[in-house]
């Protein structure tokens, strides 16, 4: 039996092409009897997100294996062969396609270094596969040692620590100002993409109440259907600063929409009740002074991307340890399937 | 061992508490506003739960204060026939009694937080250090917890 790999991801192809390759969940498990069928493939698992399609497969034989392989994604995706196949990398040595999966699983091979999300979908891609009855011997040891590694390479190595985008950054400072934030109640000021995306982040982490302001009603209105918040009237300002913990900031207005004077008379009436504020906004919306009054934590755009940078930089360092721990068990892996390989030829000897 | 002694101590011992939030208070407070995060800024806890601790600790410690620094009153009536002996630590006390007591009145009503309360509450365990074993070096004292 041979391991195969025939696939795309974020670097060897653009979103459009990805986007036709893709495979929806519901057409799985019919794409796995036509791969038995029409390319010949023993064991197959797809694995398909918005950054990589890829099919890992165990095939009897190698005997343009590959070639019937292209030509049925360039039939799935409705593009031509000659178009699609130079964006295909295609890996026959179990070296190399073991390697790629638990790089892929460890998430050295994402978009966001290190990040968690694909070892959830490899997990659910095996499995899916598995249910399928698409899984035997092969896949199951592979993808089993894959989610392994992964788990080994996240808890042993600075992989995945810190945050990667200026969203979770805002949320991990505001965990460490508030702890829970199931309490906190959280204002969104302007209709910013990146604003709306903190807000977002700030209702995934279970912000207790949110709030929606902005100069359209409509915006507002649109928002708050989106995020289940309350919109408020540009107007209440004033008294939504001695009410809220977290203020997100994300409009284009020239001039400062916050300035210190008001802040300091707000935390004079808030007595002193530490309030986050989040200033999105290029120029700037709070007057950056703020950032010096007591219980006051004031971060602009530039400081929550020094601190993405600074993580990004962290698990840069981490590359090195995590290749180590991948390269050992891709060694282990190897030998087991030799081993087992050597087995069932055995058992084929003795059965003949 | 007797009452006065014991909740004396215990409420040294909760003043440590709120001393030690206090300053951890400060280091993380720190690292928020200079938004340099090292190595420590993830292993902390966050302001609110320090600052919340510190309020317990000082709470508590001024509480069991009370107790011990009462007892310790009653039981030199009984035993001494005056309740005021004049020793220095008396005067220490009733000087931490009244600190602590502002400090928590003022952190009840929440005219001050955070970063003052946790600089006071570093204040307030100096003094209590310097009650502890201060005290009875500089001047001789009835209670040698330190002995020259």
């Amino acid at each position: 039996m041979h391991i195969l790999l025939v696939g795309l991801n974020h670097r060897s192809a653009p979103v459009e092409l990805r986007e036709r390759l893709a495979f929806r969940r519901e057409e799985l498990s019919a794409t796995f009897s036509r791969l038995r069928e029409e390319v010949g493939l023993r064991e197959a698992t797809i694995l398909s997100t918005c950054n990589r399609v890829e099919i890992y497969a165990g095939a009897p034989s190698l005997d343009g294996t590959l070639e019937r392989l292209h030509r049925f994604l360039s039939r799935h995706a409705d593009i031509e062969l000659s178009g699609l196949s130079p964006r295909l990398y295609s890996y026959a040595e179990p070296q190399r396609v073991v390697h790629h999966l638990f790089s892929v699983a460890s998430g050295l091979d994402s978009m966001v270094l290190g990040e968690a999300e694909i070892l959830h979908q490899v997990k659910e891609a095996y499995e899916t596969a598995r249910a399928a009855g698409a899984t035997g011997k092969l896949l199951n040891g592979l993808f089993q040692r894959a989610l392994n590694t992964g788990k080994t390479v996240r808890s042993r190595t600075g992989i995945g620590r810190g945050c990667t985008s200026v969203g979770t950054v805002a949320v991990q400072l505001a965990e460490k100002i508030f702890g829970d934030l199931s309490r906190a109640v959280v204002l969104l000021i302007g209709a910013g993409k990146i604003g709306e995306l903190t807000l977002k982040r700030l209702a995934e982490r279970g912000a207790g109440e949110l709030r929606v302001m902005s100069r359209t009603l409509e915006r507002s209105t649109d928002l708050a259907a989106e995020y289940r918040a309350t919109p408020v009237p540009a107007a209440a300002l004033p008294a939504q600063l001695l009410q809220v913990d977290i203020a997100i900031t994300s409009t284009s207005a020239p001039v400062f929409l916050l300035r210190r004077e008001e802040l300091s008379l707000a935390m004079r009436q808030r007595h002193q009740r530490p309030l986050c504020i989040v200033d999105l906004g290029v120029p700037r919306n709070v007057e950056p002074s703020s950032g010096g009054l007591e219980n006051i934590y004031l971060f602009n755009v530039d400081d929550l991307q020094a601190l993405v940078y600074h993580h990004h930089h962290e698990r840069q360092q981490a590359l090195g340890e995590s290749e180590d721990i991948i390269n050992q068990k891709v060694e282990y892996f190897l030998t087991w399937w030799q081993s087992e390989c050597r087995m069932m030829n055995d058992d084929v000897h003795m059965d003949a | 061992m007797r009452l006065h002694t014991w909740c004396s101590l215990l409420s040294y011992g909760a003043f440590l508490a709120a001393f030690a939030a206090g300053v951890l208070f400060l280091i993380q407070e720190r690292q928020l506003k200079r938004k340099t995060m090292g190595v420590l800024f993830r292993r902390l806890p966050a302001l609110e739960s320090l600052d919340r601790v510190n309020f317990c600790a000082i709470s508590a410690g001024f509480g069991l204060l009370t107790i011990g620094a009462t007892s310790g009153f009653i039981e030199s009536a009984l035993l001494r026939g005056r309740w005021w002996t004049g020793d220095p630590k008396e005067y220490l006390t009733v000087l931490l009694w009244a600190g602590y007591l502002v400090l928590w009145a003022l952190r009840r009503r929440a005219t001050l937080r955070g970063r003052r309360v946790a600089l006071l509450s570093i204040a307030g365990f100096s003094l209590v250090l310097f009650t502890f074993v201060g005290a009875g070096r500089l001047v001789p004292s009835l209670h040698p917890f330190v002995r020259r």
